[in-house]
């Protein structure tokens, strides 16, 4: 009977194909295969070796496969699977349930490059809903390929084509999935397994606390190479002989001479040094103001004890320029002058808005010292405020007494080329695309832009004038950042790369090639060892400067990753994506620290306060939210081994009058800068 | 099977100038044109993210086209929105509508306005953590009205916690006002008061009536309001703009006034019922009491239902005023204008049970003989005024609600103010309440002697005797007939029929459904013909 449907299917086939002959020969052979079967009785090894009758039924099922040829198998085989995982037992439901996207997404792309776009329509409305929540931007994508050609230009089906995905299943559920793939003959399905997914099988029982949620990320590269990335030996500490570390010295020479001198320290310094003591956070590290805080930590770099609350100190590996000395002691002098922050001395915040910018403003930033404000339009200009100077002239009794907002802009006047009266900015013009990134180098003397002409371009505030035109990228350059010490900078683009530039080489010292989609934006390490780069392929990946290689590849984000923020210890990491969510991330580990949720639009920019307590986060949905990280910092550290995935505490929501919060930068001094398109809806009316 | 149906691809087709285009070619075509698509909008808004907006433009679409360097679509400039028609004929065919432009009339089109030049402002989002109130923030309902007052009025220890300004105590917010406001609130308090009642300070009255936005004005203008009232009892026309300033905040719909009331009224009381108000006598300060009188029911009427103590406490005062003999006449004048300006419920029950008992204290100073003071003279006769207009209103008010039956008693023998008896035998109805309300009212009183003009800002005095007072028939009965025993000047008649007749007409004129009648004729008693105006003339035939 078995060889009987074969023949059937075969003749079907041929039947279909329009191999005329073929079927008519083979129809005579099957004849003549007939009657001699009759006469002789004997099993003889005819023609087509189909008559085999110990043959695989695998392989009988492929042919069978082939010759129904249509789409509605691909249907059938999935929706079994699907019922099938949804009426499995409930312990391993959740590890089954994730093998159902990439073979929904398999399924889809099959019927699509098979050419049967119409059956891939149905199948993939059919189905889609069951995906929509967890993956409606990529099935988005997805939607509008419809032809074989389209999934080779397709990047996202290109990178599900090529790349397999990984998925950790218990031992169990594996077999239960191999059991029910074999005893149902779905090839089909079994194959789409076999050559997509890689099924990582652990021991034991499933995790009880599945993480429901877990998305699946295409990284490029198989589990076993992620894993051997991420166990790559980091060097996460702050930079050795930084200006922070000086100033750190310098204090604890102080504090241990005032010691020596005698012990004449009040009671209540006593008491906030054994506070200090006490803690293990990192508020107690950069606790630089206080002297008893110094003195704390000039013994922790002696004893053992102390030594885990101190950030490694780490060697550069690139050439560090030197700084004047002007600028060194200025910065020294802010250091000192910290204030000191935590959940419970949140951050004065002054907030730069653009008004009346026609929503042509694509990006703003801020200069170390806030007395600066950049803004990047679409009209290819960029413009700079000289915050002091308008603070001069207003001689507001609100800004001009605030502490640090313009007190310590000892910028000297600019070159006033471009301004005239009427307005109070800076054109500088250059670019044939719109801009959108600046930033500012740590001195303020020079402004880095790049563009969507390809270009990022250097410009000297000195002079107001176009230095420098940095060709490299091929496509939009959409991020650019200074390193922490100035003359590098990195800047991310459309063409996939990151690059690594010094100011003074025209062409990238360093190409950073390896994300699967566009380079969305950059941030340095603070011991500029390390960058890195968040892209559109919703993976944070982090490369080592002097070799280029990617060192880690963080997974976890939903959507596109819009901004990055490193911790000052340079420990931590965070990042913000198009959906509102925040990361934070453990460098060393390469895992998830926490997510903070609360943000409802993109969340644009990121920022660690000065001794990295706080984290502040801006967004589309008109706030800026401050977030506890010692918290966390501590949970980690002293709880990791036990798992404990504790919530960062949002301590505050400071909502903006309808203005997007496009930059937030703490100044040395611990004032938070924020900036922002004051962009009112046209339907909104104004509430007094 | 695409979202691009074939049509749209003929359509394209026949615009470019390909009429005779295959159906299986557009078959082929529709969902390539459906990837490309969405290929072209994905970049898109790649290119929206990073420009920082939210919402899609042509730039975007622009942007992307050339980031697949398809030469872009000219002519949609971004801002305005497209304009689709219907083809006329065809219910699913759409075009752009392109108009013709006329050269001439460009050319002789005035220039547009130029658009208003980008710039930075720079605001405190945050002070320390605290957002301040200022215009550059979002609007905060909730700091206006910090919940830790709601909670205290909550659980009923309403008043006490209110008191003088602790609000503002508790509030951890650092006010920081524009510019714009603080010159507003400068001028505002510089046209009261400079004081003249110009033209300018009408509007800037209006102003505050009027405008949005001033909330974050509003404690220091109560606040200025209490500085300006203490300090400048003597300054008549100072008093009145702060008055009509106070009556402004009132009138403004965007302002909450609740949380800044209690600092508010004692300023407002003590423009009703100080001694004196205005340095010279000629000044009409009867004037500014009868406005403040009219303020006063208006806050009453206004927040009475929010602040359920409030009318008691208002009527509290008056009453302490309008009672207490040692008291000058003007401030029974306020008193008086008070409360009949706060209905003829409060008339009845409080001024009427003691009307009779009150013009005999006033008989003596209405008269040339026994009051040699002209000035004196003419305040009584204010005095005067004010009660008969009070109780007129009301007996008018009453009429009309009641149109009414005859008096069954007359009472019209009664002589007009009788001579007062010291004798009064506790009756057996008023025996037991009377002597427990008595010691309260004597505490009132002589809590009363002790206080000064500035009374009104003990706001909250005892709160048992101002529950005393509140609208509780047997108890606010026991407070008359303590008050008239204790003055010794119960009238000798109504001592005497008090054992042969429980009611008297005006004692128990606070009753819903007392006898009218006999209420009207012991008015018009004490009155004489000048109460009849108020009785409305069809009533009046009856009566005639």
């Amino acid at each position: 009977m078995e060889e009987e449907k074969i023949e059937q299917a075969v003749l079907a086939y041929l039947k279909k194909k329009g191999y005329r002959q073929a079927e008519l020969a083979f129809q005579d052979e099957q004849q003549t295969h007939r009657s001699l079967n009759s006469s002789s009785g004997g099993g003889g090894d005819g023609g087509g070796g189909t008559t085999n009758p110990s043959m695989d039924p695998a392989v009988a099922n492929s042919i069978f496969l082939y010759a129904r040829a249509d789409g509605t198998l691909y249907k059938e085989g999935y929706s079994k699977l699907r019922s099938w995982v949804h009426s499995s037992l409930d312990l391993y439901k959740n590890e089954l349930l994730r093998i159902l996207y990439p073979v929904f997404v398999h399924c889809f792309m099959d019927l699509v490059a098979k050419d049967f776009p119409q059956e891939a329509r149905l199948f993939f409305q059919t189905f889609r809903e069951d995906h929509d929540t967890l993956h409606l931007r990529d099935l988005h994508k997805l939607e509008g390929v419809l032809s074989p050609q389209h999934l080779q230009e397709s990047e996202l089906a290109v990178a599900f084509r090529e790349n397999k995905i990984n998925i950790r299943m218990c031992q169990y559920s594996f077999e239960l999935l191999l059991q029910y793939l074999h005893s149902t003959d779905s090839m089909l399905m079994l194959g789409i397994v076999n050559e997509h997914i890689n099924i990582q099988v652990f021991p034991g029982q499933p995790s009880p606390l599945p993480e429901e949620e877990e998305a699946i990320t295409l990284t490029g590269k198989p589990q076993e190479a992620l894993d051997s990335m991420n166990q790559k030996e980091l060097r996460w500490g702050t930079l050795e002989d930084s200006l922070e570390d000086k100033l750190e010295k310098e204090l604890a020479a102080e504090a241990e001479k005032a010691e020596a001198e005698g012990k004449e320290t009040e009671a209540d310094d006593m008491k906030k040094r054994t506070a200090d003591g006490g803690k293990a956070g990192a508020s107690s590290k950069k606790s630089k103001k206080d002297k008893t805080g110094t003195s704390a930590t000039g013994k922790g770099a002696k004893s053992d004890s102390a030594a885990a609350i101190n950030a490694p100190r780490v060697k550069p590996d690139l050439p560090m320029p030197s700084l004047a000395e002007e600028t060194e002691r200025q910065v020294l002098e802010d250091l000192r002058n910290r204030a000191r922050l935590g959940s419970n001395a949140l951050p004065s915040v002054s907030f730069y808005s653009f008004v009346n910018t026609h929503n042509s403003l694509n990006c703003a930033s801020i200069s170390a010292d806030g007395a600066l404000v950049a803004g990047g339009f679409s009209d290819s200009s960029l413009k700079v405020w000289d915050m002091a100077k308008i603070g001069a002239q207003i001689t507001s009794g609100d800004q001009g007494t605030a502490n640090g907002v313009v007190s310590n802009g000892v910028t000297e006047p600019k070159g006033v080329a471009l301004e005239n009266s009427k307005s109070s900015y800076t054109l500088l013009q250059g670019h044939a695309g719109p801009v959108y990134a600046a930033n500012f180098s740590p001195d303020n003397d020079y402004l880095l832009s790049c563009s969507g002409d390809c270009t990022v371009r250097l410009w000297s505030l000195r002079l107001n004038a176009n230095l420098v035109c940095y060709k490299g990228h091929n496509y939009p350059v959409w991020d650019v950042q200074y390193s922490p010490v100035g003359h590098y900078f990195a800047s991310a683009s459309h063409d996939r790369t990151a690059r690594v530039w010094c100011m003074e080489r025209l062409h990238p010292l360093r190409i950073l090639a390896g994300h699967l989609s566009d380079v969305d934006c950059v941030q340095w390490h603070v011991n500029c060892n390390y960058i890195a780069t968040g892209s559109s392929d919703k993976t944070v990946r982090l490369w080592d400067v002097q070799t280029g290689e990617c060192m880690r590849i963080f997974t976890g984000h939903r959507g596109m990753v819009l901004s990055l923020a490193m911790s000052s210890d340079g420990r931590y990491m965070a990042s913000g994506d198009e959906d509102g969510a925040i990361l934070m991330w453990d460098l060393g580990s390469g895992r998830c620290v926490t997510p903070l949720l609360g943000h409802t639009g993109c969340v644009w920019t990121l920022a660690f306060s000065g001794e990295g307590s706080l984290l502040a986060s801006g967004s589309a949905d008109n706030t800026v939210r401050l977030w506890d990280v010692n918290a966390s910092g501590k949970t980690s550290r002293t709880e990791e081994k036990s798992s404990g995935k504790r919530r960062l505490r949002l301590l505050k929501t400071l909502p903006t009058k309808s203005t997007p919060v496009y930059a937030l930068k703490f100044s040395r001094r611990n004032l938070l800068l924020a900036a922002g398109a004051f962009s009112p809806l046209k339907t909104s009316v104004m509430t007094g | 099977m695409s979202i691009v149906p074939k049509d749209t691809i003929h359509v394209i087709a026949q615009s470019i100038g390909i009429s005779n285009l295959q159906d299986d070619v557009a078959a082929a075509l529709a969902p390539d044109v459906e990837y490309r698509m969405r290929e072209i909008m994905q970049e898109a808004i790649k290119c929206m993210r990073h420009s920082k907006r939210s919402i899609l433009t042509t730039d975007d679409v622009d942007s992307a086209l050339r980031l697949r360097n398809v030469e872009p679509l000219y002519g949609f400039a971004s801002g305005d929105p497209l304009r689709f028609r219907r083809a006329l004929g065809h219910s699913d065919l759409f075009y752009v509508e392109d108009r013709d432009l006329e050269f001439k009339e460009i050319i002789d089109a005035p220039l547009p306005r130029a658009p208003l030049d980008t710039s930075v402002v720079a605001h405190w989002l945050a002070v320390e953590g605290v957002q301040p109130a200022i215009p550059e923030n979002a609007p905060i309902e909730n700091l206006a009205v910090p919940p830790e007052t709601k909670r205290g009025d909550a659980h009923g220890g309403g008043p006490r916690k209110e008191d003088d300004g602790a609000i503002e105590v508790k509030i951890p917010v650092k006010h920081v006002l524009s510019r714009e406001l603080q010159l507003y609130f400068e001028k505002i308090t510089e046209l009261i008061v400079a004081g003249s009642d110009t033209l300018l300070l009408r509007d800037a009255f209006l102003s505050v009536a009027t405008d949005s936005g001033l909330h974050p004005l509003v404690p220091y203008f109560t606040q200025f309001v209490a500085d300006e009232v203490t300090r400048g009892l003597e300054d008549f026309p100072l008093l009145f703009s702060l008055m009509r300033l106070v009556q402004s905040l009132l009138l403004n719909p965007h302002i909450h006034i609740e949380p800044y009331l209690h600092q508010l009224m004692p300023s407002v009381i003590t423009c009703l019922v100080a001694k004196r108000l205005g340095g010279r006598a000629v000044e009409n300060h009867w004037e500014l009491r009868d406005f403040t009188a009219s303020l006063v029911a208006f806050i009453c009427k206004r927040f009475g239902h929010t602040y359920q103590n409030l009318q008691p406490r208002v009527t509290r005062t008056l009453l302490h005023a309008f009672l207490d003999p040692k008291r000058a006449l003007t401030q029974h004048y306020g008193a008086i204008r008070g409360l009949s300006a706060l209905g003829s419920r409060v008339v009845r029950l409080l001024v009427l049970p003691n009307l009779e008992l009150y013009l005999h204290l006033l008989a003596p100073e209405l008269s040339p003989e026994t009051q040699q003071n002209e000035m004196k003279r003419y305040e009584a006769w204010r005095v005067y005024g004010a009660l008969l207009s009070a109780s007129g209103a009301c007996v008018y008010e009453k009429m009309k609600a009641h149109p009414y039956s005859l008096p069954t008693v007359s009472t019209s023998t009664r002589p007009k103010i009788i001579s007062p008896s010291r004798k009064r035998s506790a009756g057996t109805d008023l025996g037991q309440p009377s002597q427990k309300k008595s010691h309260v009212e004597g505490g009132l009183l002589a809590s009363d002697a002790t206080g000064s003009v500035t009374e009104g800002r003990n706001f909250d005095g005892g709160e048992g005797s101002s529950q005393a007072e509140d609208v509780d028939g047997g108890k606010s009965r026991g407070v008359e007939s303590g008050s008239m025993d204790d003055g010794g000047r119960r009238l000798g008649v109504e001592a005497n029929r008090s054992n042969e007749r429980k009611s008297f007409s005006l004692a128990e004129a606070w009753k819903e459904d007392v006898d009218f009648g006999s209420l009207l004729l012991s008015l018009v008693d004490l009155f004489g013909d000048s109460m009849l105006p108020f009785i409305p003339t069809e009533e009046m035939s009856l009566f005639l």
